[in-house]
């Protein structure tokens, strides 16, 4: 009975055709939609976003306004539950929300090889160490600017050299610039001889994140500048609030693409089932039962709705791979990046709509007044 | 014990304010390998009667028994199931499934059995054999003439070796040739493979092709004298 399932497709194959390819175009924006979604999971849980925490001056937001003492690192360490501190400058070529911004970090390398979780694709570390210019490229900045491994890069009032391109396990990481601190520090313009836009800090495995946030502010109370603690998580969560809200609205729109999907193939496949109410007549005199009758309409509408599906996530996911697209404001970014995940759940919801938009005309199909349908 | 048995069968029909009784209290015995034709003028039931032996219609009363299952006593599902094992129907105006070749037309029924697919073959096989189309196994209903659409038909109610092959004026839709050449079919099936058959039809020639004529009118089977009156 494949076959007639295959064939009648083929017969419309016009409708057939506009069906998938509408349902490609609503998957396309649910995957797109869910890649944001997920890209701001990751930023704000998992090890990283949890078990390190960051410190930034009380009441500033932005990482240009934002200038702490580098030596707050050494009265840091020497509180509780703290294992590392990493003094970190930041710079961006935009605080807004952009789809393009540039963040360059400057670390200690040695800080950075050893407690970040990247690892490099292209280039050596060793370049990257001895040269004071030297930068590394997280693969998706790399990706949307054409960057390689030897390039020179500049942008605003920095020039460096890309002494290698990384992959990382946290994929907001990818949109990144490293820099050694000292460079980003003597940058001209930005005069920060001394300060650091923030201190990232290092748990010891059984420290309570959110107590040793309480005390690094307290201790540092008594310094020239206040400072707000906060699990790394919280705090890009918090710098991207405004970008948070709208993707919490995104989110409504690919429930509506899903909602779309089902009108569209349910009104194909409630189209396809009156045109051959009278086939269904025939099929089930010759012996054809309701529930087989039930399930080659649900085959139908299925079938519409994974081609689509499997074609709309396909395509969104190659595009979302190639392009290396990221969200960012403030210095913070949220990666979208294709994954496994965003696949399957892609394939699980064409198929689960697919069998509901087929329902209703499938119960029609399977319960049809036999005798007035083939007269 | 009949083949075919049709105890007390009644069906009403209401048209409007006007309630039709096509059926009315009808008893009705067939033996196996039969070929009985049935006749009468339009609206006295005979569609009706085929349908409710077929069951794709159930009776307002009666009991219809087919090799001894009650088949007016089964569910619409397990109607299905029978008629895949017991029934063939010939309709009209053939009634195949346009996007399928004759091969598959008449391999349909098969599908819906418990058979290997190399039986299947040999069975859809020897069906087209038996039409006369095994040159036509790759054509789709389009390219075939009515009359070999009508011999699908035929093939596709033969396939699964029914009890009983039921057919609703199979020659009405034909030209006179081709219907010649149908009602022939339709004799060599019933002598050579024993197949019982039971057809409606308005042509008294057609009919005349059947072992035994019965004629319905006003909801009851009249006898002949009665018939040759009424000019059937």
């Amino acid at each position: 009975m494949h076959n007639y399932v295959f064939k009648t497709l083929w017969r419309y194959r016009t409708r057939t055709l506009l069906t998938v390819t509408g349902t490609a175009v609503a998957m396309f924006v649910f995957c797109f939609v869910g890649s944001v979604q997920q890209g701001l999971d990751q930023l704000t849980s998992g090890i990283d976003a949890d078990r390190s925490l960051i410190v930034f001056q009380e009441n500033r937001f932005c990482p240009t306004s934002s200038r702490l003492p580098q030596s707050y690192a050494d009265q840091i360490k020497k509180i509780d539950g703290v294992a590392g501190v990493m003094p970190i400058q930041v710079w961006t070529n935009n605080c807004r929300a952009s789809l393009d911004i540039v963040v360059f970090n400057g670390a200690d390398p040695d800080q950075i090889q050893a407690n970040r979780p990247i690892q490099l694709v292209e280039g050596n570390w060793s370049d990257f160490q001895s040269r004071r210019d030297a930068a590394i490229v997280g693969r998706n900045v790399a990706q949307r600017r054409g960057i390689k491994t030897g390039d020179q890069f500049s942008i605003g009032n920095i020039s460096v050299n890309i002494a290698g391109v990384f992959r990382s396990a946290v994929p907001s990481e990818e949109n990144l610039i490293y820099t050694s601190l000292d460079f980003l520090q003597y940058t001209r313009g930005l005069d920060t001889a001394g300060l650091v836009t923030q201190h990232e800090v290092l748990l010891s495995e059984d420290a309570n994140p959110d107590l040793v946030a309480r005390n690094i502010d307290k201790t540092l109370r008594a310094g020239p500048v206040a400072t707000k603690t906060r699990r790394k998580g919280v705090f890009q969560a918090s710098t991207l609030s405004d970008l948070v809200d709208l993707i919490g609205f995104a989110h409504w729109l690919g429930y509506a693409s899903v909602g779309l999907v089902l009108a569209l193939v349910a009104t194909t496949t409630v189209m396809s089932v009156q045109d051959r109410i009278k086939e269904y007549a025939i099929l089930q005199t010759i012996g054809v039962g309701p529930f087989r009758t039930l399930r080659l309409v649900l085959a139908e509408s299925t079938l519409l709705c994974v081609l689509g599906g499997i074609a709309g996530t396909g395509l969104a996911l190659l595009i979302l791979g190639l392009g290396g697209f990221a969200i960012g404001a403030e210095g913070a970014t949220i990666a979208f990046r294709p994954s496994v995940n965003l696949f399957a759940s892609g394939v699980v919801v064409s198929l689960v709509v697919g069998v509901i938009s087929g329902l209703a005309p499938a119960v029609q199909a399977a319960t049809v007044p036999i005798v007035r349908a083939l007269n | 014990m009949a083949l075919v048995e049709l105890r007390g069968v009644s069906k009403s029909f209401t048209k409007g304010e006007e309630t039709i009784t096509p059926l009315d209290e009808v008893d009705l015995d067939i033996q196996a390998g039969e070929f009985v034709s049935l006749m009468g003028p339009s609206g006295t039931g005979k569609s009706t009667l085929l349908n409710l032996i077929s069951g794709i219609d159930r009776p307002d009363r009666g009991t219809i028994s087919v090799d001894g299952v009650e088949v007016t006593g089964l569910s619409r599902s397990k109607l299905a199931d029978w008629r895949a094992a017991n029934l063939g129907y010939i309709f009209q105006t053939h009634n195949l499934i346009p996007v399928l070749t004759t091969y598959e037309n008449v391999e349909l029924p098969t599908l819906l059995l418990k058979l290997s697919k190399s039986q299947r073959r040999q069975r859809v096989e020897l069906a087209l054999e038996a039409v006369g189309l095994t040159d036509r196994a790759n054509h789709y209903p389009r390219q075939l003439s009515g009359g070999q659409e009508q011999r699908v038909g035929i093939a596709r109610a033969i396939v699964a070796h029914p009890k009983v092959v039921v057919a609703d004026e199979p020659t009405g839709s034909l030209d006179a040739q081709t219907s010649e050449q149908i009602q022939t079919l339709l004799q060599r099936l019933n002598r050579e493979l024993d197949i019982t058959l039971l057809m409606v039809t308005h042509d008294r020639d057609v009919a005349g092709i059947a072992s035994r004529k019965l004629v319905l009118d006003q909801g009851k089977f009249v006898d002949s004298e009665t018939a040759i009156t009424m000019g059937v």
